[in-house]
């Protein structure tokens, strides 16, 4: 019994902390439209994302990421924005870094051969605003 | 030796309300036998081997796992432990890594020589990266009943439980549907499981059984059935099963290789 009991606090010590968040981050009303898809969204999904993230590529291109999760398109990103925002984005109480990974394809689809680019601070709290944003808009 | 089968049953039972089918759906309990001095305890080890293929609309791949556990036993108590080890492709990924350890805890609350009932529960700590899809990233509790109906050379099993992921559950994340790859189940659900083996002679035994989990709230309806073949003595037991996804896309087709060893 006492196996077991120290089984389970070792268990205990080393449960998985990192969890996606919703950053609950809001858009300032009015809404501003300083971030859009052209001057923010489509630039940071091509940088950070579509690598893997893209409607063209097959589940064995995709490196792990989930199937009908595409950035690619604008009305992609609007499937998941809640995925996006809990996996990348920062807001005031917390900041996603789960993605990008720790290492990218050099070519969409491929292996993953070459350190991934880090979004900054900044780009990640844009992130969240523009897409909480970018939900009230019309399509 | 009727006995003997449905104290391994009621075992295999209990595991297989784990959502852990992993931990599950496995039988090596069939080593249990009512010759148990109720006065002192007894530990077993095993080790289950586990190769599976997925494909549920948003992850298609497959994965392998080896899962230890260690179980105790003193009289109508019991209490066990595992956890998985993981080889998982997922979408052209591969990762390796632990899953969800779980914690069991179970005692038979009546019994005669035909029937036996009891209760269990148990707790899965969220040992498992939810980001590689090998654990749910939060702990669960799941508080079970279970009971057995010998009628020689048959034992019949029936178990029914309440898994509830200990987090809030305003549906504020963003929903992947059941998780982890390795072992889905709902954030909040029913389990089930309703089974039946035959005694075939010279410890031999085969049987099939149901399980799944009916969601509560947000989540898929899962059923998985299974056919398996064991062999046990008092010593030691071995069992194969194999099974299938029959709804909720768990898995397609999974293999379970199981031996165990009491001492």
């Amino acid at each position: 019994m006492r196996l077991i009991a120290l089984s389970l606090f070792v268990l205990a010590a080393c449960a998985n902390s990192a969890t996606p968040t919703p950053t609950m981050a809001a858009c300032p009303d009015p809404d501003p439209m300083s971030l859009t898809w052209d001057s923010f969204g489509m630039q940071f999904m091509t940088t950070y994302c579509t690598d893997c993230h893209a409607s063209d590529l097959k589940h064995t291109q995709r490196n792990g990421a989930p199937l009908y999760h595409d950035y690619d398109t604008l009305m992609g990103v609007l499937e998941t924005p809640e995925h996006v925002d809990e996996y990348a984005g920062s807001g005031l109480t917390v900041t996603n870094t789960e993605m990008p990974p720790s290492q990218c394809p050099t070519m969409p689809g491929g292996s993953l051969n070459r350190d991934c680019p880090q979004p900054t601070e900044e780009e990640r709290k844009n992130l969240s605003i523009w897409l909480a944003c970018e939900q009230n808009r019309p399509h | 030796m009727a006995r003997r089968i449905g104290t391994a049953v009621v075992v295999g039972s209990l595991i297989s309300l784990a959502p852990a089918a992993a931990l599950a759906e496995h039988d090596h309990t069939f080593m249990m036998s009512d010759s148990r001095d109720p006065a002192s305890s007894e530990i077993s080890a095993g080790v289950s081997i586990e190769a599976a293929q997925f494909d549920n609309g948003t992850y298609i791949g497959s994965y392998q796992g080896v899962l230890p556990q260690i179980s105790w036993m003193r009289g109508r108590f019991g209490a066990s432990a595992t956890i998985g080890l993981y080889h998982l492709e997922e979408n052209g990924l591969a990762v390796n890594g632990i899953g969800d350890a779980m914690a069991t805890a179970h005692v038979t609350v009546w019994s005669n020589a035909a029937i036996e009932t009891g209760v269990a529960m148990h707790v899965m700590v969220p040992t498992g990266s939810e980001l590689e899809n090998l654990g749910m990233g939060h702990a669960m509790a799941m508080p079970s009943a279970w009971g057995v109906w010998r009628l020689h050379p048959v034992t019949l099993t029936a178990s029914a439980g309440y898994n509830r992921a200990l987090i809030s559950l305003d549906g504020e994340h963003h929903d992947h549907g059941p998780m982890p790859l390795v072992d889905p189940m709902n954030l909040q659900e029913v389990a089930w499981n309703a089974g039946a083996d035959v005694e075939l002679g010279a410890h031999v035994h085969v049987g099939g059984h149901l399980l799944g989990g009916i969601p509560i709230g947000m989540g898929i309806n899962r059923v998985v059935g299974g056919g398996r073949v064991a062999w046990g003595t008092s010593r030691v037991s071995t069992g194969a099963e194999l099974q299938l996804g029959l709804a909720g896309d768990p898995f397609s087709i999974r293999g379970v290789v199981e031996t165990a060893l009491r001492f």
